[in-house]
């Protein structure tokens, strides 16, 4: 798959619907929904949130979002036994999604990093790029 | 413990099975019940699927109560009827599981639910997962007598606040102690998000009562969507619930929110209609 980088117009051109459906979802104003919030830390998103969110974003923006996507596209290539060992993230693990949640602050990745504590590490903007993901694989196969 | 597999189970026999896919199954609804809410009925599709969705995880996991897209009501269960279940399961893994189903009464549907999402967590932290594989295998094989379900006792709402027909908060106490608790569940107690359900609705039905519509009948629940549970309501929590009837023509609709701890604990939408159009 190629990784064309996403722009920050792409990214601002779903962020209005992006944080509107967040808000809905997660019951807060929208003005607290800030590109760069944690979703769990900073607007006490539950794990059925995200569950949740999904499926509003595919209904907003008819695309589909498969369940474990983000993980799975920031393991990329590498085996899963290489990302993860022992519910834990491996060092080349990190690697990958510092570099695929590029948007998350960089103190925000602490070590040794539990897989469930992933989600910890979303954004706004996290979901942003999953939607233009989902939008360039839509256009693609049309 | 005598309120094991009766207090708050509601799947008799499981007639059919298609491993990790569907499933047909059945429950009586005892007589001498003063009702049968419309939440339960939905709990009993609810408990078939769970049914599959842990045989299918060889009984590791087990779903909580998440997201229900879209129920419908679309007629009443008297205490006597027999419950004809059926679910399908549009994806089942360890995360989560999806699926939608119905019930029927002697072959009318009287409850539609489509688009429900359970989160899937070990089995082992609610419940002995050998105690549930047994039950499994013998509502499998031959099915447990009915009428063990003795009812449960409606939640006392105490109204905080109230615009007649706009807005009603009220606040809700979760029994420390009760039988259903023994089935939901026996390592980790929490209210039945049906139950909570019940009580939302009952609230929005009472507020939806005050609005001026001569000559026509009552507003009576058709539809509920988007429901969310989003965290675990415990034994003896304080819930404050809220209603607000946001349109009113011959479908009223009402936004329904639960709060703890000034955390939304869960939300729905409730349209209300009156039974002409709810048929």
């Amino acid at each position: 798959m190629a990784h064309r980088e996403i722009t920050k117009q792409e990214i601002q051109a779903v962020y209005p619907t992006v944080a509107q459906i967040l808000a809905d979802a997660l019951g807060c104003d929208v003005d607290r929904v800030k590109l760069d919030a944690s979703l769990i830390e900073d607007l006490d998103a539950e794990s059925i949130d995200f569950l949740d969110l999904v499926f509003r974003l595919e209904r907003a923006f008819k695309v589909k979002i498969p369940r474990g996507k983000i993980v799975e596209d920031a393991r990329g290539d590498l085996p899963e036994s290489d990302f993860e060992q022992k519910g834990y993230v491996t060092e080349v693990g990190l690697k990958r999604l510092r570099e695929f949640l590029s948007e998350v602050p960089p103190e925000r990745f602490r070590t040794p990093m539990k897989s469930a504590d992933i989600p910890r590490l979303f954004t706004p903007e996290t979901f942003c790029k999953v939607v233009v993901r989902a939008q360039r694989a839509a256009q693609g196969s049309a | 413990m005598a309120e094991r597999f009766s207090a708050f189970s509601f799947v008799d026999r499981i007639t059919e099975l298609e491993a990790g896919t569907r499933a047909k199954g059945q429950f009586a609804v005892p007589e001498g019940l003063p009702s049968f809410p419309a939440c339960l009925v939905a709990e009993a599709v609810g408990q078939l699927a769970a049914w599959v969705a842990m045989d299918h995880t060889g009984f590791r996991r087990r779903p909580v109560a998440g997201l229900a897209g879209e129920t419908r009501f679309l007629g009443e269960v008297t205490p006597g009827q027999r419950l004809d279940l059926e679910v399908e399961i549009e994806s089942c893994d360890d995360g989560a599981v999806a699926y939608g189903g119905c019930a029927r009464v002697a072959g009318a549907k009287v409850l539609q639910l489509g688009h429900c999402v359970g989160l899937m967590l070990p089995l082992e932290d609610f419940d002995a997962p050998e105690a549930v594989q047994g039950r499994f295998q013998v509502l499998r094989e031959t099915g447990v007598p009915g009428g063990r379900f003795r009812g449960v006792a409606p939640a006392e709402l105490l109204v905080i606040d109230r615009r007649p027909g706009e807005r009603i908060r009220a606040a809700m106490q979760v029994p420390a102690a009760a039988p259903f608790f023994a089935d939901h569940f026996p390592r980790r107690p929490v209210l039945p998000g049906t139950l909570l359900l019940d009580s939302q609705i009952r609230l929005a039905v009472g507020l939806a009562a005050e609005l001026p519509r001569p000559g026509t009948s009552p507003l009576s629940p058709a539809r509920v969507t988007d429901v969310k549970i989003r965290s675990f309501i415990l034994p003896g929590q304080a819930v404050e619930l809220e209603a607000e009837l946001s349109r009113v023509g011959d479908v009223a609709e009402a936004a329904l929110t639960a709060r703890s701890n000034g955390k939304q604990i869960a939300t729905g939408r409730l349209e209300l209609a009156s039974r002409e159009v709810a048929q």
